[in-house]
């Protein structure tokens, strides 16, 4: 690689170095795991960037966070295959609980601790999108490019996941 | 609420990503509806808690050493001849290939317009890009058009005219001197959500050119026209549908400013 290409990712792809590091670490749910997926990622972008021109809709940010999500997930692949055994089924996995946490935790939680939790709880694919929305600002186009799912799947998955997060936050205050 | 396809409507709905049509369809039935409306502002709630509770996380600075070594080491491992000082290198195929690619189509003036484009394309692209690094972003930062605009006196050879679209979702963030084809330019920062939007402007050298022509370069799109005094560069990571949308607001503004009846105080 040159030294001009070099300096043209430093420019392109680092500034959304913030928004890798936010999605790996909703995603791993862990500060040191998320740190090292940031950093495979950025080497696998390096060794594709080439082929990245920035084509007609593709942001370097969303092309960024695509790289990060397929670590992720390929990371997960190889430390507990048993996990991805079952494929992720819209419908089966709205209304199921991804972790199992003690409920007794659950009482002494306040409100902004509580929505913290029902993130962490919904399944990956609910929680990809909800942070790329909410927290990153991805239009649905960029979201259905991250996940690599069409864009009436990314409108129907954040409305399911939403309105999870909103049982959640119900059922708790119920207790 | 058991519609699962009407909630991801309103959902499409408040997250702007509805057709025009169809959201003008929604507002009419939520005006009438008051199961929607509780279901809308269940939704506004939660987004509201999100936005309080959910941060959006900044990268240790540890890790954002640890990638410039790991990156530097990949490329250096990688380097088959490494060149220094070379930045613009990679531009020249391009510029290459575009001109001939005009050429083609016979016209040598054009072919020399487009390579005149994509330099100054190259410059407000840098310079958008440095304007995302910390502390570039704006000079003079208010969400005030009327702070904004007295602000670039006696800093520039002429008056940009400063809006806020807030009410249509892109709020005036700051502004900041920058420099450009060889002058002085005014730089406006409007946001959408967390995408900035840069928009350069200076005094038009020639008559208007329609436009606006868009180009997409290292995922950043680029729109530029030329209006009755201006030439408008706007650069963003923003979706293009929405970017053209915000262009067209801009120039909606910008024609109604400098039409007879405007006041002169815009101009």
């Amino acid at each position: 690689m040159e030294a001009s290409e070099l300096e043209r990712f430093e420019a392109v792809v680092l500034p959304h170095l913030d928004a890798a590091y936010t999605l790996a670490r909703y995603l791993t749910r862990n500060a040191h795991d998320a740190e090292d997926i940031v950093q495979d990622a950025c080497l696998r972008a390096l060794k594709h960037f080439a082929g990245f021109r920035g084509e007609e809709g593709t942001s370097a940010r969303a092309w960024l966070l695509a790289i990060v999500r397929n670590t992720v997930y390929s990371s997960r692949r190889r430390q507990r295959p048993e996990a991805l055994a079952t494929e992720f089924d819209e419908m089966q996995h709205s209304d199921a609980v991804a972790d199992d946490h003690p409920e007794t935790a659950l009482l002494r939680s306040t409100a902004k601790e509580a929505l913290g939790r029902a993130l962490e709880r919904l399944s990956p694919e609910f929680r990809e999108v909800i942070v790329l929305r909410e927290l990153q600002g991805l239009s649905y186009k960029e979201i259905s490019d991250v996940a690599r799912v069409p864009v009436g799947t990314v409108m129907s998955r954040l409305s399911r996941a939403r309105t999870r997060l909103q049982q959640a936050l119900g059922g708790e205050e119920e207790r | 609420m058991t519609h699962p396809s009407f909630e991801a409507q309103l959902d499409a709905y408040l997250d702007g990503e509805l057709a025009a049509a169809d959201a003008r369809e929604l507002e009419t039935h939520l005006a009438q509806c008051p199961e929607c409306t509780r279901f809308r502002d269940a939704r506004l709630e939660l987004r509201a808690a999100i936005a309080a509770g959910v941060p959006a996380l900044q990268a240790p600075a540890a890790l954002r050493e640890r990638v410039r070594a790991a990156v530097g080491q990949g490329a250096s491992a990688r380097a088959r001849a490494p060149r220094r000082f070379d930045v613009r290198g990679w531009w020249r195929p391009l510029a290459l290939a575009a001109s001939l690619a005009v050429v083609a189509l016979g016209s040598w003036r054009l072919a020399l317009q487009r390579v005149a484009g994509e330099t100054l394309a190259d410059e407000v692209l840098a310079s958008h890009v440095r304007s995302l690094m910390p502390g570039h972003l704006t000079d003079v930062l208010s969400t005030d058009q009327h702070t904004v605009k007295p602000w670039f006196n006696g800093k520039l050879d002429f008056s940009p005219a400063v809006y806020d679209f807030s009410g249509r979702g892109y709020p005036l963030l700051g502004g900041r001197l920058d420099y450009v084809a060889g002058r002085a330019v005014a730089a406006l920062v409007y946001g959408r959500r967390q995408h900035l939007i840069n928009v350069f402007l200076w005094p038009a050298a020639r008559g208007p050119v329609p436009g606006p022509a868009t180009r997409t370069e290292q995922g950043y799109h680029l729109l530029h026209w030329t209006a009755a005094d201006y030439t408008y560069w706007v650069a963003s990571d923003l979706g293009l549908t929405e970017l053209q949308d915000f262009t067209q607001l801009l120039r909606q503004a910008d024609s109604a400013a400098t039409a007879p009846a405007a006041a002169p105080g815009l101009r």
